[in-house]
Formats: structure tokens, sequence, C-alpha cells
């Protein structure tokens, strides 16, 4: 049923945005590797853009990313602007990436995390404030992504194995299936 | 296997209009993130961002309450494990220390108790105005960028940007950020915090600089000056932002490059933010406890004697003078370096 399925992805989104905020703000600045911390904003963005894709990843991706900036002491719109970015590209090519594909979200996601990483502490450098290009890559992008990966794992495990969609997945699959 | 992947790219029709949607939806975003974005660099900490952003720090204060108390146990696991790794060199060395600790300590007792004397009469004579304000660390920093923690207390309790933070143990740096119940502290040991400094036995004024490693640096040392491992370092009050005289923390490694005009010195805090829950925010100096005009004159001797050595040694080398680390922003009144720097960290 189109309307049970839509209800219950709205909800899983609505569960998955509560424990990321919670997450990113009780968690993330307890938990450290190095100056790195875990960025749940992307870990929440990229599990709705890789399971519904489309307008809708891209702002979660968004909000996620205000939520981000508006919790840190950064530029407000960086990281918004840096979710907007991969969550669109995150769900460009196909829905429901997760769903039993463990290795693949995995892959995508590695690639995603340290992409914003990297673009998002480029960008902090240029705004003047670091001095060196090698304390933005060592000592903050790379262990950022790497924290924020880990984080990634429990999510993407359970959205590949445990929280399977059961129906045909929201937006224009079921069209398209009906040949419209 | 996801039931929608090959139906929907079968509807070429529906599949364009989707992904249409979502470009169009993601260069609204992007639009708005970088309208954002160029307000937030543009106003600072004074903009209506900023006071979003306070509202927000509000309202998400339980929560991050919450994840410090929750995480308040595990702080200390790091102690444990080497506390019970130590071998038998160390707990030797700690014993001979702890002797000497408690002969050093008779010592202080009885120039605690004179000071205390002294402290009363002073007290009678010095119209101390001094105010501070005790506040509650709840908070790391949330983002790998600044090295900063958040204390429960904002702008309704009289707080500003800019006020030194310190614990019993010294200073740990300084508000940049102040919501209506929350501020940010910057650490003094985050790559982009600077503190007037000076070496209490020698009174060789300098910048004490955090670096990314976590270390702090005390930089504008001249190579002629005398410091060594052990010495106390405090603050010299220049700038006016920190109160002449709080402890910061022990030269560990003091290391002279030939021809280099100023001194390589490594300092351990004295204070970890870490290790401390309940913080003092002071929220004004009194007049003793600003630098004097002689010692403005006594660093900017200092850093003249430096330069002019160093021009000497090495044919100019190092010309500023002023050991720059671009952050100087407002400049102080007096000119001088220390207070240049300081004050520019203040003013982000």
């Amino acid at each position: 049923m189109q309307v049970s399925d839509r209800n219950r992805e709205s909800r899983s989104i609505a569960v998955l945005a509560l424990v990321c905020a919670v997450l990113q703000l009780a968690l993330a600045p307890n938990v450290g590797l190095g100056n790195g911390r875990a960025n749940f904003a992307l870990v929440f963005s990229a599990c709705v853009a890789l399971q519904s894709g489309g307008r809708r990843g891209v702002v979660a991706g968004f909000l996620a990313g205000l939520f981000f900036d508006l919790s840190t002491t950064g530029p407000i719109g960086l990281m918004a602007f840096c979710l907007s970015t991969s969550s669109f590209a995150l769900g460009l090519e196909e829905r429901n990436r997760m769903a039993g594909d463990l290795a693949s979200a995995t892959a995508h996601f590695a690639v995603a995390s340290l992409a914003v990483s990297l673009a998002y502490h480029l960008a902090m450098l240029l705004v003047g404030q670091a001095d060196s290009l090698l304390d933005v890559l060592v000592f903050r992008t790379l262990p950022t992504a790497a924290l924020t990966f880990v984080f990634f794992l429990p999510f993407d495990y359970y959205f590949s194995r445990v929280h399977v969609p059961s129906g045909p997945s929201l937006g224009g699959g079921h069209f398209s299936r009906r040949g419209v | 296997m996801p039931l929608s992947t090959r139906g929907r790219q079968a509807g070429p029709t529906i599949g364009n209009n989707r992904k249409g949607g979502s470009g169009r939806t993601l260069v609204a975003c992007l639009l708005v993130s970088l309208a954002l974005f160029t307000v937030s660099c543009r106003f600072g900490e004074e903009g209506p961002l900023a006071a979003a952003r306070g509202a927000f720090q509000t309202v998400t204060l339980p929560v991050r309450y919450l994840g410090a108390t929750v995480a308040a146990p595990f702080q200390g696991l790091g102690n444990i494990v080497t506390n019970l790794t130590a071998d038998q060199a160390t707990l030797s060395e700690l014993r001979a220390e702890n002797e000497e600790l408690k002969a050093r300590n008779v010592e202080l007792e009885e120039a605690a108790q004179s000071a205390e004397r002294l402290q009363g009469l002073l007290d009678l004579r010095d119209s101390n105005n001094l105010q501070s304000t005790a506040a509650r660390i709840i908070s790391g920093s949330g983002d790998s960028w600044g090295t900063t923690v958040t204390i429960d207390k904002g702008t309704s309790s009289g707080l500003s940007v800019g006020m030194p933070v310190t614990t019993s143990a010294g200073v740990i740096g300084q508000i940049v950020e102040c919501g209506p119940a929350t501020s940010t502290v910057r650490l003094v040991t985050d790559d982009s915090s600077s503190v007037s400094a000076m070496i209490q036995s020698s009174r060789a004024q300098g910048m004490l600089v955090g670096t990314v490693t976590g270390q702090l640096e005390l930089t504008l040392i001249g190579a002629d000056q005398s410091v060594s491992q052990g010495d106390i370092v405090v603050t010299s009050g220049l700038g006016g932002v920190f109160p002449k005289g709080l402890p910061l923390g022990e030269v560990v490694s003091v290391e002279s490059v030939p021809g280099a005009a100023y001194l390589t010195i490594v300092v351990e805090p004295f204070a970890h933010a870490e290790n401390y829950e309940e913080v003092l925010v002071i929220t004004s100096l009194t007049e003793e406890q600003r630098a004097t005009a002689e010692d403005i004159a006594a660093a900017d001797a200092q850093d003249s004697s430096s330069t002019s050595s160093q021009g000497s040694s090495d044919g100019g080398e190092g010309e500023d003078g002023s050991g720059s680390d671009g952050q100087s922003g407002e400049s102080g009144e007096d000119g001088s370096a220390q207070d240049d720097a300081e004050a520019g960290t203040t003013g982000e």
C-alpha cells in the first residue's frame, strides 16, 4: 500500500533524524579521534539520500547541515552547502541503495565522508581559520572522515540488513512500473 | 534487492522529472546555503545568525548536558590505564617527587599564611572590583575545528565575548561566543588562541599560543632571555584581557636554534579543561591586574632587543620583530606585539 509505505518511510526518517540529532549534540563532542569529531549530520543525510534520494535527500542534507552549523562554531551555511551537494550525489543514481547492499552503501559513504570533510575543512582554510594545509588534511580532515565513517557502519548495517523495505520505494518507482 | 530500481529507470518521464525536481531543490538549497555563509562571514558574531545560533544553543542545552553527564565517568579512563601500567621506576620517581613536594608544601604554607595576612591588609586598602561568575562545563567541541568547551552561563548571567575563563589550576581560555544561556570558550590549547604571557622568574614576556597538536608554545621570547625547563608561565596582563599573574603552565622544553631571534619553548598547561567541571569567568579587571606602563615598556624594549640582536646576527631575518602570528586584528593602544596578538584573538 503506497500510503502506508510513505508513512513508514517518513516515520523512519523522523526517528533517524532524532537519533542523529541527539548523537550530534550529546555524543560527538565527547568522542574524538585526535582533532576529529564524528559528523552525525552527514550520517543522517547519507542514510536518507541512499534510501530515498531525490528531493527528499537534498532537503534532508540541507537541514542536517544547517543543524550541524548551528551546533558548532563554524560559519553557518557551509556544512549545509556540503551536505546538500553530497546528498544530491548519493541519491542521484538509484533508490534504496542501502537495502541488502551493504558494501556498495559503505563504499559510497566512505567517499562522501572524505569529500565532505575535505571540502568543509578546505573552505575553513580559505576563510582564514588555519595556516597550514598539512594541519587541515592530517589533523582535521582524516580523523573526522574516519570517525564519521566508523559511526556510519551501525546505521549502514541496520538499513541494509534489518530495516529492509517490504514494498516498493517511494517517489517515481510505482509510476514507472506502471509505465507512466 | 531494491524493488524500484529497474522499474524507475524504465520510466524516463517520471525519472527525469524526479531528477529535475531534485536538481532544482539542490540549486535552491545551495543558494540559501551560500547566502547564509556570506551573511555569517560578513557579520560574524554580531549578526542575526549569531542570535539564531544562541537560541539554538539554548534550546539544545539539555541534550548537551545529558551527553556531558553520561560521558563524565569515562573521562578518567585514560588516566586509569596510565596508572595501572606505570613501572617501578616511575613509581619510585613519583615517591621521591612526593617527598620533595611535601617539604616544599611546608615552605609554601608559611608563605601562604604570610600572604594571607598581607592580603587582609590589602583588602582594607584595595577597592577590588574584580567580578567573577562560576560556571559549569557542559560540553566539549562539537566539531573538529575548534578546541572549545561550552559552559552553562551566557549573556543572561552578565557574560560577554572576550572574558577570560580560569579554573583553580590556571587559565583555560576565553569566551568567543555568547548565547543567552550558554557560552563557548576557546581553550588556550586551540591553535588560533594566543595569550600574553611571561616567565614568572625572569619576567621575560611573550605570547603563549596553542597548536594543532594540543601543546602550547611560548613565542616571542628572545634568544638572549633566560628561560629554563620547569619555569612557570603566567599571564602578563598585556592586552587588557587576562588579569596579570594568573598561572598558565610550566616550561617543559627550551630550544635555541642558532641564528634564530626567538627561543622555541614548549609549555605544558596547568589546567586541562577535560579535568574540570567548574570554572570561573572573570567579568572585569581591576587596574592593578592590568599591565602597567612599565610592563608595556619592558615588553617593547625586550621586543626591540630581540629584533636588533637578530638583525645583527643574521642580517635582519624576521624583520617585523613582532613575532607576527597572523592573528593581529585590532591593535592595542600601546602598540606592543603581545598586545596586538591577544587583541586579535579576542576580536574573533
